[in-house]
């Protein structure tokens, strides 16, 4: 259904299509649509989503339990007609169950691999803080190198990958932060937030009875999201707007609220979602306006802030975290670039 | 820049008190915006800035060999040993003009010069300490000497518009140092985590930087306002004060006519030789034959020059009572007379006087007559504004006097005899052949003075400097004889010792001709000017005493008792200039009820005056307030014809970026320069750290404000930002621009619609102050030097709303 729209036949993994950006931009606002069928109100939440899955990046989503986190994942997962892998984490959740195991088959006299649900173009990992600190670095080695070693064998991950993890903010009982290194992992964070009146109302109507996910339908199959992936990343990003977030990301290091600034794995993943919204735009180039969105989302978790700055946050260091970000963002000069420089 | 040369323009309209006319006042603006220019434009071209003054300096010199130079300058700019002569000649002429001449003085080529050479070292000053040294507050100390002068010079000092102009202009200017303060801040904040960030080990010393910053922190701007203020008072308060304490030191000497030191002969020439005579003094009087005026009598001769002992001040010598000369008899027949002066532009401690006078009224000041020259010296006091009436007597001596006179002489006399015996045997020969025929005493001294005063000799101001002989020395007098070229000191010394030598004593007086004659409705009043400065022998004769001669030929008259011929010549001679020359209107009279002409004439000035100064000056400010906004349009019709004339359209792309400067790349850039100066002229923020669309948003915003949110005018805008967008952060050729003449249009369109949808009082502002021009690089033209600009503009924006 979906694929003929695009006039992509196979859902072939080898083979990537060429897309034109207006056609991504055109998929990307049928994604969304789709998603907005489901969670009210959070436009730009939806979008980072879908730029970091256009990114081939990995998302965290965190916030307070009951927000439509799972939800998001979710919807954006059925968007695309894709395989999706869901792991709920649980204190007691082995790495095993996550990567998958390698079982005695007694007909062939051999072992035989059994995938876990981490073998999936999307996979959700809900509430990611509540696992073991083992198990998360196994779901967390799985999304850095995007293969798995199980007893001595490497079994390579499908493209695409992403993993959209949620998870509670740390002051929930029963959880197990996620620690910096791994917190880095992630292209971006974002935070649901509590839906305005207006959406939590028209939610009240819509969502009485059944289960809005049901609903949803495919809109793009999983050969079209890797030609748009393809798309993305053959986006332009001039060489001022590297300068511009490189400077940004600088900027966090020598910040004075700041205890750790942003890596340069962040710098790249930066420029890297800011292409692929860029293409969700239809822009053949990045903006500085590109980097200025994504900063909060791509940069914020990476940051440690002091003690001292943290202050009355303690409890929750996001809010502190996004006005920094904001701060450093609004002080950093725009470079105007040597106009052209090839 | 234009904030400094309002503030020089305004600050020497305070000079206006002090000099007639209003063209020194372009002579200065031409300096001041020329330097300033300069200055300005050694920036811009990248001379590092420790070196701007320095090249400022020399495109000074430059333009002084140029305007002055008389064409001396290697390729007129370039100063050569000639220059510095011409020029150095010049500034003497000015400096003693200015100090001869009272206010308002008459501009002389001298004065120009000093005047322009003060202007163009002035805006030089303003420019190294508000720019270089980036103290603005200083500045302001630098205008105030324009503004001080006339406090210096008149009693009422400067008037109060001038001053509240130059008040003005400079808190303008303190509002700006604190505005690009701010600026300032903000970039070095900038620049410091730059560097910081080259390492982290430095993290702890860039982050305690920041909170002071290099110039003193957020309290600097506060500061050099406070400064400037504190400055303003004080410099309000000295100008109210100093006037009082200025015009006693005046007569002091420093600015006498003949000044301390120097030859009084040489200092004569040069006031003979200047070009452009300026008013001495005007007087009527009653006397038959107009006297001479006496300023002052040499009765010394050392060989090398004539000087007055007149050092000693006898303080009983006042001049109410001045005594009969010495040696004039009583057979012989005095006219009495009385003549009112009125001094117009001479400042000295010599008063002109008719000789022999008895009595001088009217002065204020301590005056005293010299015992033996009679002539009459101020103590601290100054001819400067001084109006009096002198009563005395012509001596009317008859031939046969004269001719019957002994040569038993006085003691007194005798020491005027005095000659050196080492003298150029001409003077003896010529004196001796001259003479040969003359019987008397009387016979000999007619024959000296018809023999210079003949057709052998000419009158020459030049000649005697050009080849070296100027002065009244024995050598001089040698050389004048052979060269028989020369001016009145020539002449007069020539005859004084020549009679020297024949054993006549002799001496030389200085002093004015009896001046232009004015005839009207039956008062007759006599203007003399500087031109009539002059010099002439007295003879000394038993029973009559000192008697003036006149050798000098063209100069002043001969005298009836001197003149061999019985006929009495007419008392004008071709030298003295005809009186029914033009009128001159400061020539009033104070004896003279109203119906003169010349105090229409003066009437007539006076109105002028305060009609047309004010007038020229409010046109001049108003026209000066005019030129930011007109710098602006022009800036911005550059823009859009440089977009529309395609150096902004390159369809197929090739070009983009190719570093040739002008161009493509040049276009988008030129149409986002103008709608963000546009932006910054209407007070919309713009700094460097948005993002263009940042920008363009809140341009939106403005558009949306107006009435008629035509949806046009956000598309054009959005077009524009999109080319702009396009330009920089696209790939290279990667995309087609559009036509440049849509372009155009929609900046137009734009800039337009922004205007439009601005308050009155906004636009106002945007039209008369534009502060998109105070970018220290504006108007570069090239893409890469029109965004270096644009980040410049951005950043001095980024504190304005």
């Amino acid at each position: 259904m979906t694929t003929a729209r695009l006039g992509l036949a196979a859902d072939e993994p080898s083979i990537v299509q060429t897309v034109s950006l207006p056609a991504v931009a055109e998929a990307g606002r049928n994604i969304i649509r789709n998603v907005e069928t489901v969670i009210d109100g959070k436009h730009d939440a939806v979008l980072i989503a879908l730029t970091v899955l256009l990114a081939g990046g990995h998302l965290l989503i965190e916030d307070v339990p009951g927000v439509g986190k799972t939800m998001l994942a979710k919807a954006l997962a059925r968007s695309v007609d894709c395989t999706v892998g869901r792991i709920q984490f649980t204190p007691d959740l082995l790495p095993s169950d996550v990567t998958g195991v390698s079982v005695f088959n007694q007909a062939q006299n051999r072992f035989e691999f059994k995938p876990g649900p981490v073998f999936a173009n999307i996979v959700i990992g809900d509430e990611i803080n509540r696992a073991s600190p083992k198990t998360q670095s196994a779901l967390l080695e799985c999304m850095e190198e995007r293969q798995i070693t199980v007893d001595g064998a490497t079994y390579p991950l499908d493209l695409p990958f992403t993993v959209v993890a949620t998870q509670n903010p740390i002051e929930m009982e029963g959880t197990y932060a996620l620690p910096e290194a791994q917190r880095d992992r992630f292209m971006a964070r974002i935070s649901m937030g509590y839906p305005d009146a207006g959406s939590e109302l028209a939610m009240l109507d819509s969502r009485d009875d059944t289960s809005p996910l049901s609903r949803i339908e495919p809109v793009v199959s999983g050969a079209e999201l890797r030609a748009m992936m393809a798309a993305a990343r053959g986006v332009f990003a001039s060489g001022a707007v590297k300068e511009y977030a490189v400077n940004l990301v600088r900027a966090t290091r020598d910040d004075r609220e700041l205890r750790l600034g942003a890596s340069p794995r962040a710098t790249l993943q930066l420029i890297r979602a800011a292409k692929a919204q860029a293409a969700l735009h239809g822009r053949e180039y990045v903006l500085p306006d590109d980097i200025d969105s994504l900063a909060v989302a791509v940069l914020g978790h990476r940051l440690v802030p002091t003690s001292r700055a943290l202050g009355h946050h303690h409890q929750d260091s996001t809010p502190l975290i996004e006005e920094i970000v904001r701060r450093i963002v609004a002080a950093t000069p725009v470079p105007v670039g040597a106009q052209g420089r090839p | 820049m234009l904030v400094l040369l309002v503030l020089l323009l305004t600050g020497f309209s305070g000079l206006a008190p002090v000099l007639r006319g209003s063209a020194w006042w372009w002579v200065i603006a031409l300096m001041a915006v020329v330097t300033l220019a300069a200055l300005a434009g050694l920036r811009r071209i990248g001379v590092p800035r420790v070196l701007v003054p320095f090249a400022g300096l020399g495109v000074l010199v430059m333009l002084l060999t140029l305007l002055f130079g008389a064409g001396t300058g290697l390729l007129w700019l370039i100063p050569t040993p000639a220059t510095i002569g011409v020029l150095t000649t010049l500034a003497e002429q000015g400096a003693s003009s200015i100090s001869e001449q009272t206010t308002p003085a008459v501009l002389t080529e001298g004065i120009t010069l000093l005047l322009a050479a003060g202007a163009g070292v002035l805006a030089w000053l303003v420019h190294l300490i508000a720019v270089t040294l980036r103290v603005p507050a200083v500045a302001g100390l630098a205008v105030l000497i324009p503004v001080l002068i006339p406090g210096l010079v008149l009693s009422e000092g400067v008037g109060t518009l001038p001053l509240l102009l130059v008040a003005a202009a400079y808190l303008w200017l303190l509002r700006i140092d604190v505005r690009l303060g701010h600026g300032r801040e903000e970039r070095a904040s900038m620049r410091l985590r730059a560097v910081a960030s080259q390492s982290h080990a430095s993290q702890s010393h860039a982050s305690g930087s920041w909170v002071s910053g290099p110039w003193g922190g957020p309290g600097s701007g506060g500061g050099s306002l406070l400064l400037g203020g504190v400055t303003l008072v004080g410099a309000l308060t000295l100008s109210l004060v100093v006037p009082t304490v200025a015009t006693s030191g005046a007569g002091g000497g420093a600015g006498s006519l003949f000044g301390a030191g120097v030859s009084p002969m040489v200092d004569l020439g040069q006031d003979l030789r200047r070009p452009e005579a300026g008013p001495a003094l005007h007087y009527v009087t009653t006397a038959e034959n107009r006297p001479y005026l006496t300023l002052l009598t040499l009765d010394t001769f050392e060989g090398t020059t004539w000087t007055s002992d007149d050092d000693v001040i006898d303080q009983t010598n006042t001049v109410d009572a001045i005594d009969r000369p010495a040696g004039l008899g009583d057979d012989v027949e005095t006219v009495e007379f009385s003549s009112s002066i009125v001094i117009d532009g001479v400042r000295s401690p010599l008063l002109p006087l008719p000789m022999p006078a008895t009595r001088v009224n009217g002065l204020t000041g301590n005056w005293y007559w010299n015992s033996e020259t009679l002539t009459v010296k101020g103590q601290n006091a100054s001819t400067q504004g001084q109006t009096y009436t002198v009563s005395g007597f012509e001596v009317v001596p008859t031939a046969d006097q004269l001719r019957t006179s002994s040569r038993e002489y006085p003691a007194d006399a005798v020491a005027n005899l005095e000659l050196p015996e080492e003298r150029p045997a001409i003077i003896d020969e010529t004196a001796r052949t001259v003479t040969a025929d003359s019987a008397s005493v009387y016979d000999s001294a007619v024959a000296l003075q018809d023999y210079l005063n003949g057709a052998d000799f000419r009158y020459d101001t030049e000649a005697p400097v050009e080849e070296g002989y100027d002065g009244g020395g024995l050598e001089v007098v040698g050389t004048f004889l052979e060269a028989k070229s020369g001016y009145c000191v020539h002449f007069s010394s020539a005859m004084a010792v020549m009679a020297r030598a024949l054993g006549i004593p002799a001496r030389i007086s200085i002093g004015y001709l009896p001046g232009t004659r004015n005839f009207s409705q039956g008062i007759e009043t006599f203007e003399v000017d500087s031109h009539d400065l002059h010099a002439w022998p007295e003879l000394y004769f038993v029973g009559v005493g000192w008697v003036p001669f006149e050798p000098t030929p063209g100069r002043g008259s001969v005298p009836d008792y001197a003149q061999v011929g019985v006929t009495p010549a007419p008392s004008r001679t071709p030298g003295a200039t005809d009186a029914a020359q033009t009128p001159r209107p400061e020539g009033v009279v104070p004896t003279d009820a109203g119906t003169d002409p010349g105090q229409a004439a003066a009437g007539d000035e006076v109105l002028t005056a305060i009609v047309f100064w004010p007038g020229t000056m409010l046109l001049v400010v108003s026209m000066l307030l005019l030129v930011p906004g007109l710098l602006r349009g022009w800036r911005r019709r550059g823009r859009l014809r440089r977009i529309r004339s395609g150096a902004g359209a390159n369809i197929d792309g090739v070009n983009v970026g190719r570093g040739t400067g002008q161009g493509q790349r040049g276009g988008a850039a030129e149409a986002w320069a103008e709608l963000t100066d546009t932006a910054l002229d209407l007070g919309v923020r713009v700094s460097r750290t948005d993002t263009p669309r940042e920008v363009a948003a809140r341009l939106e915003a403005r558009l949306d404000a107006s009435a008629d949110r035509d949806a046009l005018n956000r598309d054009a805008l959005n077009r524009v930002l999109g080319d702009l967008e396009r330009l920089r952060f696209a790939q290279p050729g990667a995309a087609p621009l559009r036509g440049a003449g849509a372009l155009a249009d929609d900046v137009d369109r734009v800039v337009r619609a922004l205007f439009a949808a601005s308050d009155r009082a906004v636009r106002l502002r945007a039209a008369l102050a534009p502060v998109s021009l105070l970018g220290a690089h504006s108007g570069a033209h090239s893409g890469a030097r029109a965004s270096e600009r644009f980040a410049d503009a951005r950043g001095q924006g980024s504190t304005n709303a």
